[in-house]
């Protein structure tokens, strides 16, 4: 079940970019499909920030995937990139703001809202609980699946990479629905939607802060990529939850896998790892705090701080 | 002489309303008699709070309970303040508004002339003259400690609609219709920073402007401009944004204020570390409270506090009869040096940019 994972260091020039992208491909084990006739690819437009800041993939990366897929199967082949509306973002608004109506044009590719497509009802059992999601039916009947998501850590999963990515398909707008077993919903989504192809945009990553990190991943197994992943971002990949719950419902295996391409020490050392109390639990200690403060002093609380 | 509570109603209750309400509740000269919003939930909330009479829109209650009622607190969307501000006025009663006063300066210059005509109180949230470190420079320039003033810088830079609290929501249509915001960060946040330059160097007028559309939204998500006051001594530089993610505690806002004697910025006074202050002002509200004094509300959060003070402000002006400390005058004011400067921009560079 595991695979290769590929490491490649990238500069900022969008020549470089793309170059890197089709070395980090070549590099792994990914069986060329006869034929493309559709080809899908999602980016991480989790909000409106862009990707300097570490939160969405650059749309360069998606652009480099573009020229990537052109060369390999022809300049006919349909290609959409694809996101969900999420609780707080809306995918025509993301499109906009981070630049992905100008890389439409540019690259003259279609930019597909998946909370507008035709929805597939599914229902998969993850860890004893049962969990229904509905799947776009476009990601179900693509010739060719490209993941693109973006490498940060995450207060509720500790990380956010490939398979938290392939969450974000869901076409359900209200995703937080899913937040009391984030973990499972991540293995359930993923047992059912099942990307050809990964490619990481970590040219900016997101730790304590986002960083330079010149990283472009690639690989076609989603936990494959994570469990990388979580390494480079300073985890021990058996003790973050979804990759063990993963593990455990036989999605990934670390047997077999293979890191190729650059020593991703490289990468590890300079990535702003979380501090000795994960955010998680620094804001639990701090909204802890303060519901005790408002208990006693009975001072208001601003909305900002209720929500 | 013990003066009698004024009775307020709150007209929305999102964001702001609901913090506007919280204030009144902790304000002993205020009585918060009723609330209106679209969101059952909200309505629910101030209900829970010891709110009587709710109403899902405000024309309601201002129909049924404007009897009852001294002031009312407005907290809409943009594009309602003119409507709600002139319904509340023809009811006689005093006003509170969110800023900006209106979406465009013909509707500011009618609700400065309704003001008037009724004879009735109109005070509009500029809360950024309550921030402490403001209100401290502001007396250090009043003292002539900084000689006489020559330049001020403002910046702040914001996440706009686009910001969040833990949890993101979405962000409201209206935040990116113009004919509804009246404008993006320049009517949002400079406006705030314009009257904050007005606050320290009086009338003023516009030298340059530059607006960005990085975000290629139909409004502006950031704005630069160039001030002069009006007896031409004082200039200024203004920059706002709404590029910059942005999550409460943080906030990134500066004034610096520069005379022929010395200088001075927000970045000397305000807390470097904002979780030590929250955590000095807590220790000191909770003597207070145990000692039977009257706490500081939201002094702990120093960015929070000013709402409080306005409304204190606010509750003042109508309890001792006084004008308002700012005034649809200074609304009006506000508008058209954004009017200014839209004007500016779309002049000269419009075109020119692509």
């Amino acid at each position: 079940m595991g695979s290769i994972v590929s490491l490649v260091r990238v500069r900022s020039s969008e020549v470089d970019i793309k170059d890197s992208i089709c070395k980090a491909i070549n590099l792994v084990d990914f069986k060329t499909h006869s034929q493309v006739r559709l080809a899908v690819i999602k980016p991480n437009l989790c909000y409106y920030w862009d990707a300097d800041t570490g939160y969405t993939t650059d749309p360069r990366i998606v652009a480099g995937i573009i020229d990537w897929v052109r060369e390999t199967y022809g300049a006919n082949v349909d290609i959409k990139v694809v996101e969900s509306d999420a609780t707080a973002m809306q995918t025509k608004l993301a499109f906009l703001m981070l630049g992905y109506e100008r890389l439409a044009k540019e690259k003259n590719v279609e930019l597909f809202n998946l909370s507008n497509d035709t929805a597939v009802s599914k229902k998969i059992y993850v860890n004893g609980h049962e969990i229904k999601f509905k799947v776009p039916q476009l990601l179900l009947e693509a010739d060719l699946f490209i993941n693109a998501p973006k490498l940060k850590i995450m207060r509720d999963t500790r990380i956010t990479c490939a398979m938290k990515n392939v969450f974000g398909c869901i076409s359900y707008p209200r995703k937080n629905i899913y937040h009391p077993i984030l973990k499972e919903a991540i293995v359930g989504i993923n047992k059912v939607l099942h990307p050809h192809l990964n490619v990481v945009d970590g040219i900016v990553a997101l730790g304590r802060f986002p960083i330079k990190l010149g990283l472009i991943m690639a690989g076609v197994d989603p936990f494959s990529i994570d469990w990388v992943a979580s390494k480079i971002m300073g985890y021990n990949p058996s003790k973050v939850e979804f990759l063990r719950i993963a593990m455990k419902e036989k999605l990934g295996s670390i047997e077999g896998m293979d890191i190729c391409g650059q020593n991703l020490e490289e990468f590890r050392k300079v990535f702003p790892k979380e501090g000795i109390i994960p955010t998680k639990y620094l804001w639990a200690i701090q909204l802890g705090l303060l519901k005790m403060y408002f208990k006693l002093v009975k001072d208001i609380m601003p909305p900002a701080l209720q929500e | 002489m013990l003066l009698k509570k004024i009775n307020v109603g709150i007209i929305g209750l999102g964001h702001m309303g609901h913090l506007h309400m919280m204030n009144c509740l902790h304000i002993n000269d205020v009585e918060v008699v009723a609330a209106s919003d679209k969101s059952k939930r909200a309505l629910k909330k101030a209900g829970s709070l010891g709110v009587k009479n709710l109403y899902v829109n405000y024309q309601d209650l201002l129909d049924k309970k404007s009897k009852d009622l001294d002031a009312v607190i407005i907290s809409l969307p943009n594009f309602l303040h003119f409507d709600s501000i002139q319904l509340s006025l023809e009811k006689g009663l005093d006003v509170f508004v969110e800023k900006p006063m209106a979406t465009n300066i013909d509707e500011s210059q009618k609700i400065l002339n309704l003001v008037e005509k009724s004879g009735r109180k109109l005070m509009i949230g500029h809360c950024m003259r309550f921030v402490d470190a403001v209100e401290k420079m502001k007396n250090v320039v009043d003292e002539g400690r900084i000689g006489s003033l020559e330049i001020i810088t403002i910046e702040s830079i914001q996440n706009g609609p686009l910001s969040h609290g833990l949890i993101p929501k979405p962000v409201p249509e209206w935040w990116l219709n113009p004919k509804k915001s009246g404008g993006g960060a320049l009517i949002d946040i400079g406006y705030h920073m314009i009257d904050l330059f007005r606050f320290f160097a009086g009338d003023s007028k516009v030298l340059f402007s530059c607006l960005d559309y990085k975000y290629n939204l139909p409004v502006e998500d950031g704005a630069t401009l160039i001030l002069n006051s009006y007896d031409s001594s004082i200039r200024g530089i203004i920059n706002v944004g709404w590029f910059e993610k942005m999550i409460f505690p943080k906030f990134n806002f500066r004034l610096i204020i520069h005379g022929n004697a010395d200088f001075m910025s927000t970045d000397q006074l305000i807390p470097k570390n904002i979780y030590l202050h929250a955590m000095n002002e807590g220790a000191k509200n909770f003597l207070r409270r145990i000692t039977g004094r009257k706490i500081h509300p939201l002094s702990y959060t120093y960015y929070y506090e000013p709402y409080y003070k306005e409304m204190m402000a606010f509750s003042t002006c109508i309890t001792k009869d006084l004008d308002p400390i700012i005034s649809a005058a200074d609304g009006l004011k506000v508008m058209e040096i954004i009017n200014e400067a839209y004007n500016f921009f779309n002049d000269k560079f419009t075109g020119d940019l692509e």
